[in-house]
């Protein structure tokens, strides 16, 4: 095979490849677009747990549960402390004994080591079992949702009415709720003296805010056509019943794949129930200021995808979800692959015209003014476009501000944001083929990361 | 709870294999015999042409052109490299059309049909893209209007068209039946 014929094959990938995300993103912008609020329901109708892993959150699980105690006064708050080497439990024990009572609201699910600190699943899987001995056998299980939450988690205030609504678990199909994931830090800087690094770790967290309220959300409100809106690890609203029909004889509806909250999804449609996902009402985290803390969380969420690729079988099979939906769900899963193919793919051309330079700088020259320039100017913005777009969207439709400008700033950065993904890829199929498949929970911004890793293993 | 296109009694059936077999033939096909594509490219280039223009055409495919505006002040070749075909923009869509076949065979039918359609849509695409650059180098002569043609204009249609195609395979590989 001609060098000609290799460089066209791989050309042709390429072109495919851009198009289909080019026309993927498209498809999603449209709907996200155009959507409007919905009404909203009666929390009343259901009881709310809410469950909170932990592991080693002593500096934030204070604050997460005096607001979550205050502003769900009616709700049930599950602790799971996993085994933690610092005074998460202690905390939490100290919150339960207050006003010279006891909260009966506030409930500690310890976890010691062996059994712990082997991923969040199990630890909410622990969670889920001490549910169902604090209910009974006999308890009525079908108004009781379940609410998994970050330990620096803040579902907002009207999060219970808006998934009581008679779309989301007012329709007795829907079996698991996403809430918009918003990030709390994103118009504070970092406590940094070094003035660009406050710039940059305020900037890092503004584009994950951008990407969650916009990318993210767009892509899961277009989901809701294929009927495979997926579950994230923070602000999931899960029906108990929903739990029980996947959780097996071993209690266990969370799974131990790093993308624990994709596999629960993945679980629930196959096994006959409809997801929901709602930007009406929101759960707002800390998004990350640390670049290298950052890119780890991305390779954990990376290599998560990568092991969620043994559902495919699963998925396709399954008689509850459509062909689009499934090939939706191939194409979601099918990222990090792509990811690694296109860094291998999309270079090629560059080198060659690097080599061709360097041969004739002259005739290349002249063939760059004489038109090849547009060559670049397209493929460049077809590159480009697909990211840039959500810049002004997020200063329009989340910010409510008219500064263009600013939102094509932060597009060229989400752009440059988006392609640290293809490092986090390539580290997290390392990662894979090396056995690696801990728990690497990243550090929060309160954590100082003198003389301790960024990320914790299992 | 929802409904969806269950697998039935024809994925049993359907001879899975061959299927597969069949598609990796025709990838390969297209791959050692991209010459031969290239060939009749043209010569499908040189009929249309010969269809639309009146100032001559003429196809030579032993060196994959054609030449058009024989009769006219600036006759012009067109020769089809690799780059150039749409051979190889076959190739992703074999590869999705085997991935959906594999996992869910009972859509063959349905499978094999969008294929057909999305691949000679590819092919008319770049037939669409010649005719654009005989149009241009027709209305702005050589230099000017092959530079816009071949440059500009054609890879819009490039890509352009391979949307249409994607779009196309897609809905018709997944839409619902109707009850």
């Amino acid at each position: 095979m001609s060098v000609k014929v290799l460089l066209a094959i791989t050309q042709a990938f390429a072109l495919t490849m851009s198009v289909a995300f080019l026309v993927y993103v498209v498809v999603i912008v449209v709907p996200y677009l155009r959507r409007k609020p919905a009404p909203v329901g009666d929390p009343a109708d259901f009881t709310w747990h809410f469950f909170v892993p932990c592991r080693d959150e002593q500096t934030v699980i204070r604050e997460t549960v005096r607001y979550l105690r205050t502003t769900f006064r009616k709700a049930h708050v599950w602790v799971v402390d996993d085994d933690s080497d610092d005074r998460t439990a202690r905390v939490v024990r100290m919150l339960w004994r207050r006003h010279g009572g006891y909260d009966p609201y506030l409930h500690l699910v310890p976890r010691v080591r062996p059994e712990a600190r082997t991923g969040k699943g199990d630890a909410l899987n622990a969670a889920y079992r001490a549910l169902n001995d604090w209910m009974g056998p006999e308890a009525t299980r079908d108004d009781v949702v379940v609410v998994v939450v970050d330990a620096d988690g803040r579902p907002a205030p009207n999060c219970l009415e808006v998934c009581a609504a008679d779309h989301l678990f007012g329709d007795a199909e829907i079996g698991a709720v996403q809430l918009d994931v918003w990030m709390s830090n994103a118009g504070t800087p970092p406590p940094s003296r070094n003035p660009v690094g406050r710039w940059f770790g305020l900037k890092l967290a503004q584009l994950q805010d951008l990407e969650f309220r916009t990318a993210i959300a767009a892509i899961q409100t277009s989901r809701g056509f294929t009927g495979t809106i997926s579950m994230g690890g923070n602000g999931q609203f899960t029906r108990l019943t929903a739990l029980d029909s996947i959780a097996g004889p071993d209690e266990q509806p969370w799974r131990g794949s790093l993308l624990e909250d994709f596999e629960l999804g993945v679980h629930l449609l196959t096994e006959g129930w409809r997801t929901g996902f709602t930007p009406d009402s929101h759960v707002a985290q800390e998004g990350l200021y640390s670049l290298r803390r950052f890119l780890v969380q991305r390779t954990r969420w990376g290599q998560g995808t990568m092991q969620c690729a043994r559902y495919l079988r699963r998925i396709w099979d399954s008689p509850h979800v459509s062909t689009l939906g499934a090939a939706e769900m191939m194409y979601y899963l099918a990222q990090p692959w792509l990811q690694l193919l296109g860094s291998l793919l999309y270079p090629i051309p560059f080198i060659l015209l690097i080599a061709s330079t360097a041969g004739d700088p002259a005739q290349m020259w002249t063939w760059f003014t004489g038109g090849a320039w547009i060559l670049f100017a397209i493929y460049g913005s077809f590159g480009l476009l697909p990211f840039l777009v959500w810049g002004p969207i997020y200063q329009l439709k989340c910010l409510r501000s008219k500064n263009i400008l600013r939102g094509i700033g932060m597009g060229f950065a989400y752009a440059a944001y988006i392609y640290t993904f293809y490092v986090t890829s390539w580290r997290a199929l390392f990662r894979l083929v090396r056995g690696r498949n801990g728990w690497a929970k990243t550090r929060r911004n309160t954590e100082q990361a003198a003389g301790v890793k960024v990320a914790l293993d299992a | 709870m929802a409904v969806a296109s269950a697998p039935n009694s024809e994925m049993a059936r359907f001879p899975l294999v061959i299927a597969l077999g069949a598609l990796a033939a025709a990838g390969a096909a297209v791959v050692l015999a991209e010459r031969f594509y290239r060939e009749l490219e043209v010569r499908l280039a040189g009929a249309i042409l010969d269809v639309i223009t009146t100032s001559g055409v003429y196809v030579a495919p032993d060196r994959e052109s054609v030449y058009f505006g024989l009769s006219s002040a600036t006759p012009f070749g067109l020769r089809m490299t690799p780059e150039c075909s749409s051979a190889f923009l076959l190739l992703p869509l074999l590869v999705v059309t085997m991935a959906m076949l594999y996992f869910r065979p009972a859509n063959a039918k349905r499978l094999f049909f969008s294929l057909g359609i999305s691949a000679v849509v590819v092919v008319l695409v770049n037939q669409l893209r010649i005719l654009t650059i005989v149009g241009l180098v027709h209305e702005y002569g050589t230099d000017e209007g092959y530079y816009w043609g071949h440059t500009l204009l054609g890879s819009m249609v490039s890509v352009f068209g391979g949307a249409v195609s994607l779009v196309l395979f897609v809905w018709l590989a997944t839409r619902k039946k109707k009850a």
